[in-house]
């Protein structure tokens, strides 16, 4: 057995593998399937200040290796999250994030405050592309990622602020800079890529909210650069994501410099993805020497 | 509910664009009510999700469901021999539920839509008296007529009359209803013959219990992602998969 255990801002994960937010939930459904208290950590659903009913229907489609979802950021609010879903993750033993949206900057300086020494992380979703008036603007342009993160961390008195960056940018080095400037404890991305799939019977998007986040082994190659080129960017550390299905991509995104990892289209696809991820991380590095995760983060060299 | 490499045990085509396929599990699941669906994979690595399909039979360890092609995973599913292995995830969602006294029901399907009710009909055969009203589009499209049998009395209709009388199964079932006096009405279908359905009931002051099962374009089959939500009459969302598929039909928006 490798020690898989990690750790982000002094919080300590008993292995690298996170679920994503939104792919999820709170983690009660798939306590039903296996103790989920095997993975390293949870980031909930998106939670805002007040309860959300999200997006019409559909709200998927499938594209070659992606999904493509604009759920829109349906929750049952912060307060129940508080009051319902906290005390049943606290007894399961595995790291709680907290992932935030709003519509307004008071929104995020709300919910933070709101949260802050209630769960172990505070993600910033700043990248959701799904609610017209929120989160897309914020995590496009620096000036309003760092603004936000200022705001935001200003709140976060006793937790760590983790902010997850948007793949739909001019520079991903920029934007992950720009949060650390801001205060950032940590990083995560990629959020999911704008797209849109056509139904050519109909000549309509499926999704009724015509485009949708496109997540899935498709857009690893993406992610993985992404990942590379953030994490060298800062001197805060990173958390992968995009694509995510099996140890071996894990691992290839901790050599890109993340110290850990988030799953999130895998959980559909295998139902059993993420205790499958943590053992295959298991058998590669045990079948190549290695003792320790922590060895292989932010490894990999470019060719000359 | 659990994860599980299925083999296949027959795959056939079985009307117009219809398929059914058998699955034989390593092990049994526990109890399959009538109306429960399953979660099957397409066996590759480039469909992720699994398409959701109403159970039609169980069989011990085997578990009949039937689909239609529709785009490129139906079709690759379709191509599936015996002997394949597929991931299928099982079972999933509510189902009906039907409660101890009832003893007369109103089977009203359309199109794929039948497919979950004979499910019902088999788990419930000798037990309930059941009159089923199925429509499909036309001669082409009627199957699993020999389980649809199973019905104490059963009307077929199709779109263009080219089986049993012109018509859909609504109409059908208002025809006879005042002789017919269910407990409890099941349905499943389109959704424009669902909203029909709650339409005629409401306009003909007809209180009986109705339950319908929905469709809906789904993400994780479990209720973690709030892809395939419905409104509630009460204002809210509920998830199709893990609340549903089956509600009262005066509880959702259709």
């Amino acid at each position: 057995m490798a020690n898989l255990s990690v750790e982000l801002c002094g919080v300590k994960f008993k292995n690298p593998v996170i679920a994503a937010s939104g792919t999820y939930g709170f983690g009660r459904e798939f306590d039903e399937i296996y103790d989920i208290s095997k993975i390293g950590g949870l980031s909930t659903k998106g939670l805002t200040l007040e309860p959300r009913l999200g997006n019409p229907v559909p709200r998927i489609a499938e594209g070659p290796s992606v999904i493509l979802n604009a759920v829109g950021l349906q929750n049952p609010g912060v307060e129940h999250f508080i009051k319902y879903d906290l005390p049943w993750l606290k007894e399961k033993g595995t790291v709680i994030i907290a992932n935030v949206a709003g519509r307004t900057l008071e929104d995020y300086e709300g919910i933070c405050n709101r949260l802050n020494g209630l769960v172990d992380m505070v993600e910033l979703n700043i990248s959701c592309p799904n609610v017209r008036a929120g989160g897309m603007a914020l995590g496009i342009r620096p000036e309003n990622i760092e603004e936000v993160t200022q705001i935001t961390k200003k709140q976060l008195t006793k937790t760590p602020l983790i902010v997850k960056l948007s793949p739909n940018v001019e520079s991903i080095a920029t934007n992950a800079k720009a949060a650390e400037r801001g205060g950032a404890d940590c990083i995560s991305l990629i959020n999911t890529l704008t797209g849109m799939v056509i139904d050519i019977e109909k000549r309509k998007p499926i999704i009724a909210n015509n485009t949708g986040g496109v997540s899935g082994a498709g857009i690893k190659p993406i992610a993985v650069r992404m990942v590379y080129e953030a994490s060298h960017a800062v001197n805060i550390p990173v958390i992968g994501m995009g694509g995510i299905m099996t140890g071996e991509d894990a691992i290839e995104f901790m050599m890109a410099g993340a110290t850990a990892v988030q799953v999130g289209t895998a959980n559909f696809y295998d139902v059993n993805a993420m205790p499958k991820i943590i053992n295959q991380m298991d058998e590669w590095l045990n079948k190549h020497g290695i003792k320790s995760v922590k060895e292989i983060i932010k490894t990999a060299t470019l060719n000359g | 509910m659990k994860e599980l490499i299925a083999t296949v045990k027959s795959n056939n085509l079985i009307a117009e664009n219809i398929y059914e396929i058998t699955l034989t599990l390593p092990e049994s699941v526990g109890y399959i009510r009538g109306g429960q669906f399953l979660n099957l994979a397409v066996g590759d690595k480039v469909h992720l999700l699994k398409r959701p399909l109403g159970i039609v039979k169980v069989e011990e360890n085997d578990v009949t469901v039937c689909y239609q092609l529709k785009g490129e995973g139906t079709h690759i599913i379709s191509e599936k021999k015996v002997g394949d292995k597929l991931s299928v995830l099982l079972p999933l969602g509510n189902g009906f539920v039907i409660p101890e006294n009832v003893k007369n029901v109103a089977v009203i399907g359309g199109g794929v839509g039948v497919f979950p009710l004979i499910s019902v009909l088999r788990e419930h055969a000798g037990k309930i008296n059941f009159n089923s009203y199925i429509g499909f589009r036309n001669k082409n499209a009627v199957c699993l007529l020999d389980e649809l049998e199973k019905s104490n009395f059963l009307t077929v209709v199709t779109d263009d009359g080219s089986v049993g009388k012109k018509g859909n199964a609504v109409s059908a079932y208002f025809e006879d209803k005042n002789k017919v006096k269910p407990d409890l009405i099941i349905a499943c279908g389109p959704p424009i013959m669902l909203k029909v359905l709650k339409q005629k009931l409401i306009e003909s002051g007809d209180k009986t219990p109705c339950l319908v099962s929905l469709e809906e374009r789904m993400g994780c089959g479990i209720g973690a992602c709030l892809v395939c939500v419905c409104k509630t009459t009460s204002g809210g969302n509920t998830r199709v998969c893990k609340d549903g598929p089956v509600f009262d039909i005066n509880e959702v928006e259709l």
